[in-house]
């Protein structure tokens, strides 16, 4: 049994005939120990996506319209108040953007960590245990720190915090939403470098939710890329980045400059990322593809089983056109 | 002759620690930079948040007031200008802005807030040919003119940045300053606002100083690169040089920590231990002494001065060669 499994997750936002479908029938599941990335731009859905794991989406507004999401085989939507509270920083934790934002500004970060210790391991809610736990992300001198205000440490620090705090319930899933988007990229690299000793020495999945392709590789196992509110393409990270099957991903990874390549002129998608509420008919991306048929605007496509492990929002990614470019550039 | 020339710039900022009562310290934003940038050239500049690059890009043009230094533009000392003289030159040199939501009035159609930068500067004889004009400009950066009496809600990031590009370009500027002018919009559209950029610079010859802290997306727009750290630059040369081979540990530092797309490259990352010193109190000797991975003991106590390695590569570091 994996220990997440989401299966055909719908949500939607207001109501009636103003009301917008975020999260249009995804499908995705995340064994222990594990590492599965949520890419997209903004208006995927994927954070979403990810909040309503723990049923953190308040409802209203939004509507949990369809679908289910598993934890270790209990259906999250349908917990009680009580059970989700035990879930939350509990059984998944999370790490989000901005750890400015997320942490409380008028409590010693010691104090913040105890309180997630308090609630779910009272038996060490103590100091010493939130020394290890600072240790563990790699705060130097963390005895020093104990006493600090989040405005007294620097963004890497802050996001470090967080991390800590996340882990002290001991989570066996951590969902980190953009957690480096907001750093530096110097500061970027040690906190991917974190991630990935954490979820080894620790044993815990995680679920990671970016728009930066480049730390994809770095960290996933699996990777599923989103568009407009559904996956359009799933499957086995080094697959999916070197041989991109749909148009959308082949595209993504052409528009970004590459370090290692000399190209003249980046290959741009037209046109901009749909609103929410305004998604073309047929296939989401037809408006933007490259390859588009007359066929694309007609027939919304199945995420279709293509390969073993891998999954394809597109009925052309077969024909020679979509596939000639599907290398990457470099 | 180079279009801008910067010479010794320093851009201090009083840190007050009382309301009343002189200031003791300052952060040195921008120490004692020097540069120049050809016309029709792109010259990128790359560093961490908090390292002066939007200070130095915002002192450049004059949006910022230097503390010391000059700014010579086409010939022209410009960092004592004041008053109607600066607003004269300010028709020469632009800037388009990192945040497309923030930096257009939300009250304001896209054809009043580029007519604005006609009306002061007079470029436009009748209101017919003000309208000739916008459109021309609307239509030079991929937008529809019918829809100039639009407000900017009514508009996406990447066609918010493109009305800022326009505006920008309404008076026929030098130079354009473009701070984090992609890092705000979705991946998929930050294409089209490079290319748009490259195609405007071959069509009009404007030369970019082009701030950014994305090193791919600053090496693929850019023919020079400057590193900066803690207010001053560490290193500049040729874009493909010094991606191709870094003298600085820092910026091999820098460039080892972006991320790639493929997950089979071959990149060996350099993980800096630590964050970016405060600028208040910055550490003696070489800056970036204690986060660089092969310092001695003379970088704690000695300066590195910026030295020129090979023609047009300049790096500031005892130990590079």
């Amino acid at each position: 049994m994996p220990l997440l499994e989401i299966k055909n997750l719908q949500i939607e936002f207001g109501s009636g005939a103003s009301s917008v479908r975020a999260v249009d029938g995804i499908s995705v599941s995340l064994e222990a120990g594990k590492t599965l990335c949520l890419v997209g731009e903004s208006g995927s859905g994927k954070s979403v996506t990810a909040l309503s794991i723990a049923k953190l989406v308040p409802s209203p507004p939004a509507r949990y319209v369809g679908g289910e999401i598993l934890l270790e085989g209990r259906d999250v939507l349908k917990m009680s108040s009580r059970e989700l509270r035990d879930i939350r920083g509990g059984l998944v934790s999370y790490v989000f953007q901005e750890p400015g934002a997320s942490l409380n500004p008028v409590f010693r970060i010691g104090a913040q960590i105890k309180e997630s210790l308090k609630y779910h391991r009272p038996a060490v809610a103590n100091d010493v245990e939130v020394v290890r736990l600072l240790k563990l992300v790699g705060i130097p001198a963390p005895e020093s720190r104990l006493r600090n205000y989040p405005h007294e440490m620097s963004g890497g620090m802050q996001q470090r915090v967080m991390i800590a705090m996340a882990l002290a319930s001991q989570p066996k899933l951590l969902v980190a939403d953009e957690p480096t988007t907001a750093l530096d990229v110097t500061i970027q690299a040690q906190i991917i470098e974190l991630l990935g000793d954490l979820r080894q020495k620790l044993g815990m999945a995680v679920l990671l939710i970016t728009h930066n392709l480049g730390i994809v590789g770095d960290l996933a196992d699996d990777v599923a890329v989103m568009y407009a509110g559904q996956i359009v393409e799933h499957g086995p990270v080094r697959e999916v980045l070197q041989r991109p099957l749909h148009p959308y991903t082949q595209a993504l990874i052409r528009s970004v400059p590459d370090l290692e390549a000399e190209v003249e002129r980046l290959t741009a998608i037209p046109g901009a990322v749909p609103l929410l509420g305004s998604f073309p008919d047929g296939c989401r991306f037809h408006p933007r593809c490259p390859k588009a048929q007359s066929s694309c605007s007609a027939q919304a496509p199945e995420l279709a089983s293509v390969q073993s492990g891998r999954r394809v929002r597109c009925p052309l990614w077969e024909s020679p056109a979509v596939n000639r470019s599907s290398t990457l550039h470099a | 002759m180079p279009l801008l020339e910067i010479q010794n710039l320093k851009v201090h900022f009083p840190v007050q620690p009382r309301l009343f009562g002189r200031a003791k310290e300052f952060v040195r934003a921008v120490d004692d930079v020097s540069f120049c940038i050809a016309p029709g050239e792109t010259v990128g500049l790359v560093g961490e948040s908090g390292c002066g690059k939007t200070t130095l890009g915002r002192a450049v043009i004059k949006l910022i007031e230097p503390t010391a230094g000059r700014i010579v533009f086409e010939g022209e000392d410009i960092a004592g200008l004041t008053g109607a003289q600066l607003r004269a030159r300010r028709r020469r040199f632009q800037m388009i802005f990192q945040d497309p939501f923030g930096s257009l009035d939300p009250r304001r159609t896209v054809s009043d807030s580029i007519g604005e930068a006609l009306d002061i500067h007079r470029l436009a004889s009748d209101a017919k040919a003000r309208r000739q004009r916008i459109d021309a400009l609307l239509k030079n950066v991929g937008l529809d003119p019918s829809h100039a009496s639009r407000l900017p809600h009514e508009f996406s990031g990447g066609q918010r940045q493109r009305i800022g590009i326009a505006r920008a370009l309404a008076v026929e500027p030098k130079l354009i300053v473009c701070d984090e002018p992609v890092s705000a919009l979705d991946v998929s559209v930050q294409a089209q606002i490079i290319n748009l950029l490259q195609d405007l610079q071959r069509e009009h010859g404007i030369a970019y100083l082009f701030v950014a802290h994305d090193l791919a997306v600053v090496k693929h727009i850019s023919r020079r690169i400057l590193v900066m750290y803690l207010g001053r630059i560490v290193e500049s040369g040729e874009a493909k040089e010094v991606c191709r081979s870094p003298k600085h540990p820092y910026t091999q530092a820098l460039l080892s920590a972006v991320p790639v797309v493929d997950p089979d490259s071959k990149r060996q990352r350099i993980l800096l231990a630590g964050d970016v010193p405060s600028p208040i109190h910055p550490p003696g000797g070489c800056p970036f002494h204690p986060r660089c991975p092969v310092a001695e003991a003379r970088c704690k106590t000695e300066v590195p001065t910026l030295r020129e390695l090979e023609p047009g590569r300049q790096a500031a570091c005892h130990l590079a060669t």
